[in-house]
């Protein structure tokens, strides 16, 4: 029973790097809850490592879909679809929360939705109601500033993973002007501030070193060669 | 394939039991009477396991067979191997998801356990079983069994090894199963225990023999409880370990 009223309710969880996530929406994208535990374990390693990654989504799934769900005033009894994501991502981390959400489907007989990754980035700005304050620190994977927009609209990705630029028309797709040949964007900033020997998540410390420094000691390549709307960011590291 | 039948005590829990600690997936059904059904998918050498995609299927055909629903299973029993990581994970996750939704009990079984009282049931005259699954990378997992429970602990070792977990118990009748006594034939004949033919069931992890000894284990008493039992720590653990140790000063 929800105690928000009986707008049916859907299920995410999304376990694709290092953070293991799931949220509540209702059938208008309201967002109910979004609860993101970042994993810290990886800190010593300078970097993700999958089999770790894997480990700590297994420990702590149904931990955060079951706090998902009581920030949201939800219970299963509410839910009428699960969802996951599906890729792209790291595979044994992706399988966590696949097995997961195709579980707590199938025991209730609800239907499963698999969601691409890039599309759940898009989909971020579909959604409204997101305005607490955000538990479990930064990560890649909340977008939601002055949404909901509605399509047609441009949508950059610029992610940990992924650099993306997408002509959005619909709710269930989009089309991509160019994208990263190379590194994505937040990989050449957290490879950047390794190996200026910066602490690992490396990007959010480089950031905060680059609010004092001086912006014209170093002349940094621009991939003015890149063809059309592509990136590259490889030469900046 | 769904197999027939196979009774064991009655009264207790109804019991869905899954097992992903090798390449198959095993599947079982018990119910309050004691009957199990099973159904299993055991991939050809080179397939990839079917896990993530079978598990769920298989369970559902035993549901439908039996004439039941999601609802009645009152407890989910999970082989938590050792075995293969990937595998494990996705029988762990499947096992504490189906938990969560159905608000039923979990229970974790040791897989290479249930390889071996599957053997002690089928074979009377045997007092001790070696269960052995494939650890890769040249490794196995084993442990031994003898009528009255564990003889020796769960371990990840060289099959070459694997005289010394069977020496600490040496006496009896003694059967090799699993599919790593089946990937390293010469080093269990060098033990002198016998094994059974290639294409013995007793030789693949049975969700039955997960259910059966599921029914008497204690329930976990909230899912995080139940977790793979990897028996090795991470590679980039243990390099990050070994260059530590590197580092460190000679005493
Ligand atoms: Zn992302």
């Amino acid at each position: 029973m929800g105690g928000r009223g009986s707008s049916p309710l859907i299920l995410a969880l999304e376990s694709s790097c290092d953070d293991t996530c799931a949220a509540v929406i209702d059938a208008d994208g309201l967002m109910r809850s979004n609860v993101i535990s970042s994993q810290r374990a990886h800190e010593r390693f300078g970097g993700v490592v999958p089999e770790i990654a894997s480990r700590h989504h297994l420990e702590i799934a149904n931990a955060v879909v079951a706090r998902a769900l009581s920030e949201a005033d939800a219970t299963l009894d509410d839910v009428e679809l699960v969802a996951a994501t599906q890729g792209p991502g790291l595979v044994g981390a992706l399988l966590v929360g696949l097995s997961t959400a195709k579980a707590l489907a199938a025991a209730r007989e609800l239907p499963f939705a698999a969601v691409d990754h890039l599309q759940g980035h898009v989909a971020a700005n579909f959604l409204h109601g997101y305005d607490e304050e955000r538990p479990g620190g930064q990560t890649d994977d909340v977008a939601v500033a002055d949404g909901p927009f509605e399509p047609p609209f441009l949508c950059l990705i610029a992610s940990g993973g992924h650099t993306l630029l997408a002509h959005v028309t619909a709710h269930d797709g989009f089309e991509v002007l160019g994208r990263t040949l190379d590194d994505a964007a937040g990989e050449a900033f957290d490879k950047g501030a390794r190996l200026l020997g910066l602490p690992y998540p490396g990007g959010p410390a480089l950031s905060q070193l680059a609010r004092t420094g001086d912006p014209a000691a170093f002349a940094f390549p621009t991939a003015v060669r890149v063809p059309g709307l592509d990136f590259s960011f490889a030469g900046l590291k | 394939m769904i197999g027939g039948a196979n009774p064991v005590a009655g009264g207790g829990p109804v019991v869905l039991g899954l097992d992903t600690a090798t390449a198959s997936s095993a599947v079982a059904l018990r119910l309050a009477d004691g009957s199990t059904t099973q159904a299993r998918d055991d991939p050809r050498p080179g397939e990839h396991p079917g896990h993530a995609t079978r598990l769920l299927e298989m369970a559902h055909e035993l549901l439908d067979e039996a004439g039941r629903s999601w609802s009645v299973i009152e407890r989910i029993a999970v082989g938590v191997g050792p075995g293969t990581f990937t595998g494990l994970r996705v029988g762990v996750a499947t096992a504490r998801g189906l938990a969560q939704s159905l608000s039923a009990e979990l229970v974790g079984v040791s897989s290479l356990q249930a390889l071996a009282s599957a053997a002690l049931a089928t074979e009377p005259s045997v007092d001790s079983v070696l269960a052995v699954i494939d650890a890769r990378r040249g490794e196995v997992f084993a442990a031994t069994y003898g009528r009255s429970g564990e003889t020796a602990p769960a371990r990840a070792l060289a099959p070459e090894g694997l005289s010394t977990i069977i020496g600490e118990v040496r006496s009896g009748r003694w059967l090799a199963v699993g599919d790593g006594a089946l990937r390293y034939p010469a080093a269990i004949e060098a033990l002198g225990v016998p094994a059974p033919p290639a294409d013995s069931p007793l030789h693949l992890v049975s969700a039955a023999a997960i259910c059966a000894l599921g029914v008497h284990a204690t329930p976990a008493s909230g899912l995080e409880e139940i977790v793979p039992d990897y028996r090795r720590r991470p590679d980039a653990e243990l390099a990050l370990a070994a260059a530590g140790a590197r580092r460190a000063p000679r005493s």
